[in-house]
């Protein structure tokens, strides 16, 4: 996918990563709109349109959590990548429950970051798959219908929340889907802090569908945050600038 | 033979005559069972004195009964013998006279000599008139009776008899009113000494309950001053000279010292005149707890339940029983003190973390905002392509330096981060396999070609934690692992869980560490020498992987062999109750 065009609405309050920032992204074809404050993105939101917005969390103002909730009231679908220097993980938690796409952590590559703003964007252009849509990724198939899974032409055997969960972060290919979240879609809102509870299916489930269950490719832990199911097995997950 | 051994044989067979005084002490008691009349105890200076019954006079010393203000406990002087028993309301039922009470050996001498130059003078004034007995024994009534009131038992015993001797001397010759003459009179003079000291007797008793009741309302009215005086001491500051000071003035002693075990501090009021510091540490010390009726001096030691937490010494004329609730309170009010400070000391570190949460929060922000910079500032340029060789070199170098400069920043937030919990473990239920899983998949994302293999002892173990402080251990072997091992081998890490501890270890093949370093590899900024040149490390990680095992009473260790490889473990104590969840 080419840069090409791709509207970017960068919000920080350091002018010093905007201007780290601009000139690379403006040389590789993205479109730069900066904003140093949470308030003056909505407004920017409110009179242009972007196709992606990357947003710090810690700013004076009124905050990056909140800003993101204002943009998720009226822009459901514009993709937010979080640009975090805390090492708490909570924030990026709330940040991804309130509907952020991704999240970076600073200090970050301007590679990993273009690699995060391509695929935020292309998943948000992607028409939304039905949900009895076949689904494939890598070796790993799975039939909403039949309710089936293979993988490499084998049938895998999973119990229903396994199949369940399964089926949830693939429909999510490609984003962190936080731990609560999962619970709520598989288990219902009265499980969402069962934790270990989750852990327990995803251990059982990576024994099926990995070849390797101690390293991954396809269901990849974003530890403290949640899982996420890879969109391409074929590629080593980006170095995060994860700490702590 | 020697002339102890002599003393005791002649004890052994004339014991009464042998000691004069122990013989006079069996009448006493006896006159006292009778007449319910305390009676004097005499006690040899010297027990065992070889000399003739008739030389132990001047050793002899006595206790009687006195109505005078208690405070005045018996107790063992100079022989070390035992002081009489208080009355139940605490107040000593005698004085004893010791040969310091000089003062008080001349009062009774000058009372009883009133006394008897009064009756003396009754006996010549009714020889004189020529008046008939039963009007002179109820005139020496009239002088017996206010003596037993206003001086006391023994000196109306002495008065009236001295009033039977002077009267029959000076009616010797008047066979009518001499005693000896008339058995009559004799009877007369019987009943009147009886009636003198029945009366003496209960008028003194009256008196001394009535001296006792006025003393104990006394002794609660200062209790009840000296307690709401405590309750309103201002406790931000130490107060044990107030208390101090606060005894003294209360109960009107003459000096005060009270010793803090705590602290290691005597507080004093008044003049002492001793060594009142070393007095009162050997109280706490020893546990002497006395009242000496003699020096006025007052031991006790300061508890709180069974614990000893000082002492406190009076001298003055206290009771033991207010001797007893000036101690307690005295230590409910240092206890109190201590509740204050530990209260105010718990506010203070609370705001403490709170500062320094902010602190490494905004250093956090200050630190990795111009890291984030200058980290997409370099790699942007790569990306932006166009750059020669030499470029593209001096741009690795600015990613990988600040790529360096920002783990030493982590690492030394972390640090920090773990001396400000000090304060306190947030302990949880923690899933071990799925923390150990976490933190595997946490260090792979920036070391992706990691191999690591997992070893667990039970498919769900639970360990309660600190969640963070473990998996700080946890990342710091996983991630030297990734450095140091050799890449061809794949690295494990293991839990295993007893009913007595949980042990974390991560083994990989790599430089072997000698056995000297074994331990200051997990001393900060310690590096081994067999691995520092092979990548690039600050010398702090180990250190806070060290820090958090301790804070959950936990330790660290390493194994290191070219055979076998090296394998970092912590073991962290398991609770009983949590046992292995299977």
């Amino acid at each position: 996918m080419t840069s090409g065009g791709i509207r970017i609405l960068l919000v920080d309050d350091e002018s010093s990563i905007r201007r780290a920032l601009r000139p690379p992204l403006m040389e590789l074809g993205f479109q730069v709109t900066e904003a140093s404050r949470g308030e003056e993105a909505l407004q920017i939101l409110r009179g242009a349109t972007f196709d992606i917005v990357l947003l710090d969390i810690n700013m004076p103002g009124i905050g990056g959590i909140a800003t993101l909730g204002r943009i998720r009231a009226g822009l459901p679908r514009l993709p937010v990548i979080i640009l975090s220097v805390r090492d708490g993980e909570e924030e990026k938690v709330e940040a991804l429950e309130i509907g952020a796409d991704d999240y970076v952590t600073k200090p970050f590559s301007t590679r990993e970051l273009i690699a995060r703003i391509r695929s935020a964007v292309r998943r948000a252009q992607e028409p939304k798959p039905k949900e009895d849509t076949p689904l494939t990724i890598g070796e790993i198939h799975l039939n909403p219908v039949r309710r089936s899974v293979t993988k490499a032409g084998q049938a895998v055997h999973l119990t229903r929340k396994e199949y369940e969960i399964l089926f949830f972060l693939m429909t999510h290919a490609g984003r962190v889907v936080t731990y609560r979240k999962l619970l709520t879609a598989v288990w219902g809102g009265e499980y969402r802090d069962e934790i270990d509870y989750l852990r327990t299916f995803v251990r059982q489930l990576r024994k099926k569908i990995e070849d390797d269950p101690s390293n991954p490719i396809y269901l990849l832990t974003d530890a403290y945050v949640g899982y996420r199911f890879t969109d391409d097995p074929t590629v080593v997950p980006p170095p995060s600038a994860e700490e702590d | 033979m020697d002339i102890q051994q002599s003393d005791r044989n002649l004890e052994n067979i004339f014991p009464s005559l042998w000691k004069p005084h122990l013989l006079a002490q069996r009448m006493l008691a006896w006159l006292e069972r009778k007449l319910l009349v305390p009676m004097p105890q005499l006690i040899p200076v010297f027990d065992h004195t070889p000399f003739a019954p008739g030389m132990l006079a001047p050793f002899l010393m006595f206790q009687v009964p006195l109505n005078e203000r208690a405070g005045d406990e018996a107790s063992g002087g100079g022989t070390g013998t035992q002081g009489s028993a208080p009355t139940p309301n605490g107040i000593p039922r005698y004085h004893r006279f010791r040969s310091g009470s000089s003062l008080k050996i001349l009062l009774f001498v000058f009372e009883t000599l009133l006394g008897m130059l009064l009756v003396g003078l009754i006996a010549s004034l009714v020889h004189m008139a020529g008046w008939l007995l039963p009007v002179a024994t109820l005139l020496y009534l009239l002088i017996v009776v206010p003596t037993a009131l206003l001086c006391g038992f023994w000196q109306a015993v002495v008065v009236s008899l001295t009033a039977v001797v002077v009267h029959s001397v000076l009616t010797v010759h008047q066979g009518g009113d001499n005693p000896v003459a008339d058995p009559a009179n004799a009877v007369t003079f019987i009943a009147f000494i009886l009636t003198a000291l029945v009366v003496s007797h209960l008028s003194s008793q009256a008196s001394r309950h009535a001296e006792e009741a006025e003393l104990r309302r006394d002794q609660i009215e200062d209790l009840y001053e000296f307690t709401r005086a405590t309750l309103q001491m201002n406790l931000h500051e130490e107060p044990g000279s107030r208390l101090a000071a606060l005894v003294k003035a209360t109960f009107d002693a003459d000096a005060v010292a009270i010793y803090d075990a705590d602290l290691h501090q005597v507080y004093e009021a008044g003049e002492w005149g001793l060594d009142a510091r070393e007095m009162a540490q050997s109280v706490f010390y020893f546990g002497r707890v006395d009242d000496n009726a003699e020096t006025g001096i007052s031991r006790r030691v300061l508890r709180m339940g069974n614990l000893p937490i000082g002492s406190v010494v009076l001298k003055g004329t206290t009771t033991p029983l207010t001797n007893d609730a000036i101690a307690s309170l005295v230590a409910v009010t240092f206890d109190r003190y201590r509740a204050f400070l530990n209260e105010s000391h718990v506010e203070a570190e609370r705001q403490a973390e709170q500062l320094r949460t902010t602190v490494l929060d905004s250093l956090a922000h200050a630190y990795k905002t111009p890291l984030t910079a200058i980290r997409a500032a370099s790699t942007g340029l790569e990306e932006m392509g166009s750059l020669t060789m030499a470029q593209r070199d001096l741009v690795a170098l600015i990613d990988e330096q600040s790529g360096l400069l920002n783990e030493l920043t982590t690492r030394l937030l972390r640090t920090a981060r773990l001396d400000a919990e000090d304060v306190g473990l947030n302990i949880t239920d923690v899933d071990l396999n799925g923390l150990v899983e976490e933190v595997v998949e946490s260090v792979r994302q920036r070391q992706p070609e990691m191999q690591v293999l997992f070893r667990f002892s039970s498919d769900q173990m639970t360990l309660s934690c600190d969640r963070q402080l473990i998996s700080s251990i946890l990342m710091q072997y996983v991630e030297n692992a990734g450095k140091y091992a050799n890449m061809a081998s794949p690295i494990t890490v293991s839990a295993e869980q007893t009913l007595t501890e949980t042990i974390l270890s991560v083994h990989s093949f790599g430089p072997v560490i000698p056995i000297a370093e074994r331990e200051r590899i997990f001393d900060r900024f310690f590096r081994s020498s067999a691995s520092s040149h092979l990548a690039p490390g600050t010398g702090i990680g180990l250190s806070v992987a060290k820090r958090a095992a301790l804070q959950h009473d936990g330790h660290v260790w390493v194994t290191s062999d070219a055979d076998e490889g090296t394998t970092f473990y912590a073991a962290i104590p398991t609770k009983e109750e949590e046992g292995v969840v299977v």
